[in-house]
């Protein structure tokens, strides 16, 4: 008896039985679509982080930090220009650049804006992450009167002013506090009332140590009020307008998030000439760095929350992360996050495959029954057969073979019918997607690996449910099968 | 020559604290080319020793050698490999798949003795245009009458060319005419060399057909009666 024969044979046992069989093959087919949905889910999402993050070349994408006063090193490296410089030069790495960003007031035409700008030299733009535009194109030079637009904010800007951004004028404003004034107005303070204060001063408690401490908190109170009232009020606005010449074509990610609007060093230069500006975050920043009184030269004293490096995709990153952290730095590596995402994105399937494993255990109960009712039915054909020279394994696989099939139909069909619902859930998403205001991207994936999972899940769970029966089968004796009605 | 022998062959069934003894103690030979007969009353273990020589059961004790080589030694695979190639099988109850069409039926029993699926076909259809039932085969049991189903059955036992036909009261559920028809086909393999063993009730068929009648009782041949058929087939 030929494969051929026993398919033959199950095909037409099923087909005589057409409602038993159609309502057994059902409960695999919902099993399987809901197992094929779910983890086309997981996949879909696995390719599309996979995607964005080859397109991104975040795999060859390292950022660095300076370590926390708190880490076990006490001597926090500066993050400055000649770090980068030095961590431009370890091996393997093509490419060093900081994270440069600041805040200022934007203006188109009589709509004004508040938002953050980042400095975008000439070279990083060479790597992927700046490399695509959506519209437009990048910096011609380094002291461009330019401006390049963050995808999210030109789908924002785009609400108001339509998708017609390129070419538009950018008006920005920074406004920089003068530390010279702000020194000056220490200096500047009236003689009365410094005097005023020192004629109240009793110098017989000096020797009395809270008094010191109380006289001290008043001077340094003092001291400051008058230095931020020299920072503060006396500001320079500092002005230019840009053009808008490029749209980043990709959506920021984590740690790539690009700022709202890229503008060239020079630019930067300009916009933050004599210090930084009133936002409290930079100056905390600035403090925390160290940095607050930083050199004329723009560069030579700043010091970076970050720099990012463009690292050669034959190197191993380990080596590189070695050397930077030699050198007195934190790094992150989004080759080592996509790692940590791939082992979530095995236990989320896992998960997913475990529920849709227990829908076809259940599936399985179903095609159990089935087969053990068909014994029953057909213990007198089991005995014909035996009578004809049927020995127990071609009984057996028979019986096999209908749970086989059972399970063969349920999972084409099932997969068919998971990749139908995955298509309708998709689709209503992508148009959620859309009203909310955001570029809409594919959920699911049918990858061959997941078909072939489904079909090997869906026969096997069957060939198991139906192992039981079928051996039940095998061992039902013909005489007392001929005998039966 | 000898076909079939059997030597101290017993079947004991277990009900309870109860053993039957279908079969006792049964020695039988049975030459080539013979017709046999086994009558006797019901229970009286005729169709127990066909199901045994058969080799659908296995006994409990005792021997059974076809053409010398013993048959109850083997394993259940190789007793399958037996039904499938020695010998053929009629019933009172036709036992035809009641879904499958006479041809189909037939060409069944083809599937289990590696007759290759291009021969199957044409193996039926030609056994059963012997049967004259060329223009029935394409029907389902169900739209046979008794007497064509029977021939359908007797066409499914010999499309393998079996050296022996086990046949288990093949008249049993047939009118006369249907009976008479089936007798003289039976007959008419005989008289072609086949060896044939036949369960009946019915002393008539028995005596009009066989070479040889034994007769049982309690599990136990108590008589063994070597005849001259008539021959004609008739009941």
């Amino acid at each position: 008896m030929t494969l051929k024969d026993m398919v033959d044979i199950s095909a037409g046992n099923l087909w005589r039985m057409k409602l038993r069989t159609f309502l057994t093959v059902s409960g695999v087919l919902i099993a399987i679509a809901a197992f094929v949905a779910m983890l086309s889910f997981g996949a879909g999402n696995q390719k599309y982080i996979t995607e964005e993050y080859n397109r991104l070349g975040l795999f060859n994408t390292m950022q660095v930090y300076t370590r926390q006063k708190t880490d076990d090193s006490s001597t926090a490296a500066p993050l400055n220009r000649e770090a980068v410089e030095r961590l431009a030069r370890i091996p393997g790495v093509r490419l060093a650049y900081p994270f440069d960003a600041f805040s200022v007031k934007a203006a188109i035409g009589d709509t004004m804006f508040s938002s953050r700008a980042q400095v975008l030299p000439l070279t990083a733009a060479g790597t992927k992450l700046y490399a695509d535009f959506a519209q437009g194109r990048g910096f011609e030079s380094d002291s461009a009167r330019e401006v390049i637009l963050s995808r999210e904010f030109a789908l924002e800007l785009a609400e108001k002013f339509g998708d017609s951004l390129l070419g538009q004028k950018f008006i920005i404003t920074t406004t920089v506090p003068s530390l010279d004034s702000a020194l000056a107005g220490l200096l500047t303070e009236e003689r009365r009332a410094f005097w005023d204060r020192l004629k109240n001063v009793r110098f017989d408690s000096l020797v009395n140590a809270d008094y010191r401490r109380s006289l001290l908190r008043r001077e340094a109170n003092e001291l400051f009020r008058n230095f931020a009232d020299g920072y503060f009020g006396h500001q320079a606005v500092l002005t230019d307008t840009l053009t808008v010449v490029g749209i980043l074509d990709r959506h920021s990610m984590g740690r790539a998030l690009a700022e709202p609007l890229l503008v060239s060093e020079k630019t930067a230069r300009e916009l933050n000439a004599g210090g930084f500006g009133t936002d409290p975050a930079d100056i905390v920043a600035a403090l925390q760095q160290g940095a607050f009184f930083y050199p004329d030269d723009y560069a030579a004293g700043k010091n970076y929350s970050r720099v990012t490096l463009d690292i050669d995709p034959y190197m191993t990153h380990d080596k590189v992360k070695d050397s930077v952290e030699a050198m007195g730095f934190r790094t992150f590596s989004f080759a080592e996050q996509f790692a940590e995402m791939k082992r979530f994105f095995l236990y989320f399937n896992l998960g997913l495959g475990i529920i849709g494993f227990i829908a076809l255990l259940t599936a399985s109960l179903g095609i159990a029954n089935t087969m053990i009712m068909a014994i029953i039915e057909r213990r007198r054909e089991i005995g014909i057969l035996k009578s004809l020279g049927a020995d127990e394994r071609e009984i057996k696989i028979l019986f096999l073979a209908e749970s086989g099939v059972i399970g063969l139909m349920g999972a084409v069909l099932g997969i068919i019918f998971g990749w139908a619902i995955s298509r309708v859930v998709s689709l209503a998403v992508k148009i959620f997607m859309e009203k909310q205001g955001v570029e809409p991207f594919e959920l699911f994936s049918l990858p061959l690996w997941l078909i072939l999972t489904a079909l090997f899940f869906g026969v096997m769970v069957s060939l198991l449910a139906g192992y039981y029966p079928a051996s039940r089968a095998a061992r039902v004796n013909p005489v007392e099968a001929l005998r039966s009605e | 020559m000898i076909r079939l022998k059997s030597s101290a062959l017993c079947r004991y069934y277990r009900r309870g604290n109860y053993e039957i003894r279908a079969l006792d103690k049964v020695d039988l030979q049975i030459e080539k080319g013979e017709f046999l007969a086994v009558v006797g009353a019901s229970g009286s273990g005729k169709s127990t020793l066909l199901n045994l020589l058969a080799g659908l059961d296995t006994p409990t004790s005792g021997q059974i050698e076809f053409d010398g080589a013993r048959l109850d030694g083997l394993s259940r695979r190789e007793l399958a490999a037996y039904r499938g190639h020695k010998v053929g099988m009629i019933f009172q109850t036709f036992n035809l798949l009641p879904y499958l069409t006479a041809l189909r039926n037939v060409e069944l029993a083809l599937y289990f003795n590696q007759t290759p699926a291009r021969l199957r076909r044409e193996k039926a259809r030609m056994i059963l245009e012997k049967m004259g039932l060329s223009d029935r085969l394409e029907h389902r049991p169900a739209d046979l009458s008794g007497g064509e189903q029977q021939r359908v059955a007797i066409a499914r036992a010999l499309v393998k060319t079996p050296e022996v036909l086990f046949a288990d009261e093949p008249t049993g559920n047939l009118d006369k005419d249907n009976a008479r028809a089936v007798a003289e086909i039976l007959s008419e393999l005989n008289r072609g060399g086949l060896t044939i063993v036949m369960v009946t009730h019915d002393s008539d068929l028995a005596r009009n057909l066989a070479h040889r009648i034994i007769h049982m009782h309690y599990g136990q041949i108590v008589r063994d009666n070597p005849q001259a058929s008539t021959g004609e087939g008739t009941p």
